[in-house]
């Protein structure tokens, strides 16, 4: 090589580093972007709304589907008739598929037998919006894990990513197979995904979520993870809770009573 | 002499990326306040809808329209910005539901220029059309 090219280089170099050098210490700190840790913090942030959810198992009655049937009613959840492909925001499962890590060796048969309601948990580190490459799923303002169909590519690495099989995936058009059609909310078409959206069309209205309003039994607690007076985090203080897979560091919204 | 040239040119270089890295610093702190004033925007009031006149005049709608749909579902979807509001004050909510509270008055607003224009937009694959709604 030249000796003056590499001369050259090592001055424009050194001369680079200078340059951010003097750059980064002529930044004040409030130039800088702040991390925004309201959805791992245990204290609330002034101003900023975490939703989240508590479901209480006990009240929860066998056999009961109110909510289940609000819900996919209200945001037209198509009914494919098939296990295989069906659809789901809401449903039950049973108390060792939702919790099949809970550690307690001997659980009384009554609570194994019990079936457990499971919709999306809204994690506050959500993998499914890490593994989308769109950005079609994105974690808003409030918490809310939500959804931009328009953007969705139905590449379903979501669902791969998706510890708690909240989200489906429509390998048909929906729009036949839903039995009602709500003309206040969209269906979806065929190739996208599909899960809860928490509301957010209904908690824009300042309505409740549709499964915790048509809940005969209260069994369904809503409010604000990160405001230490709501409701739901005084029912939190209160009683003893379990989230589903913590150990995966996903931090759920949704809290349960077993 | 050539030494003093180089030396020249590394200073260049120094004043350059410290002006980049100044520009670079001011986009990404014109970012935040955006998603502060979406908190803000979470209680939204709702908004009464004035159906006497347009968002805008009907010459701009005809040839903007997807441009200000694309602007509201992004707005409204992913930044919690809800309320448009006109250059003469008036507000409105950012949602196909408010162009539908008018223009849905005839269900063939939207299917009548589309046909005449040829053009196939996808919005009532999922969006239920007005035609559909009146059924």
């Amino acid at each position: 090589m030249n000796q003056q090219r590499r001369d050259f280089l090592r001055k424009a170099g050194l001369g680079a580093i200078a340059g951010l050098g003097a750059a980064a210490g002529m930044f004040p700190l409030f130039a800088l972007e702040k991390t925004d840790l309201s959805g791992f913090s245990e204290k609330p942030m002034p101003g900023k709304v975490r939703w989240g959810m508590l479901i209480d198992t006990r009240k929860c009655r066998e056999g009961c589907t109110e909510c289940i049937a609000r819900c996919h009613h209200d945001h037209n959840v198509p009914d494919f008739g098939k296990t295989k492909n069906e659809v789901k925001w809401i449903w039950k499962s049973g108390y060792e598929e939702a919790f099949p890590t809970a550690s307690r060796q001997f659980q009384q048969p009554e609570v194994k037998e019990r079936k457990v309601l499971t919709l999306c948990n809204h994690c506050a580190e959500a993998p499914c919006t890490r593994a989308c490459p769109t950005e079609a799923t994105f974690r808003r303002w409030d918490g809310i894990v939500s959804m931009d169909y328009h953007r969705c590519i139905g590449c379903r690495f979501c669902m791969a990513a998706c510890p708690y099989g909240s989200r489906s995936f429509n390998w048909q058009d929906p729009r036949p197979a839903v039995k009602e059609l709500t003309t206040a909310y969209p269906t979806r078409e065929r190739g996208v995904v599909e899960k809860c959206n928490f509301c957010a069309e209904r908690l824009v209205k300042g309505q409740l979520p549709a499964c915790v309003d048509s809940c005969p039994e209260r069994a369904l607690l809503f409010g604000d993870l990160n405001d230490p007076n709501s409701g739901l985090r005084r029912a939190l203080d209160e009683n003893e809770t379990m989230q589903r897979k913590p150990e995966l560091g996903t931090l759920p919204s949704l809290f349960y009573i077993i | 002499m050539n030494n003093r040239i180089q030396a020249m040119y590394a200073l260049l270089i120094a004043v350059a990326m410290f002006v980049a890295a100044w520009f670079f610093m001011q986009s990404v702190h014109g970012g935040p306040s955006s998603a502060r004033a979406a908190v803000a925007a979470r209680a939204a009031a709702p908004v009464a809808i004035d159906s006497t006149r347009c968002v805008a005049s009907a010459e701009w709608m005809k040839s903007h329209h997807m441009q200000l749909l694309n602007k509201w579902r992004h707005d409204s979807v992913r930044e919690g910005n809800r309320t448009h509001v006109t250059s003469d004050g008036r507000h409105f909510d950012k949602s196909l539901n408010t162009c539908l509270g008018c223009h849905a008055s005839n269900p063939m607003f939207c299917f009548m220029c589309h046909e005449y224009a040829n053009v196939k937009p996808t919005c009532w694959n999922c969006h239920v059309s007005p035609m559909e709604a009146t059924k």
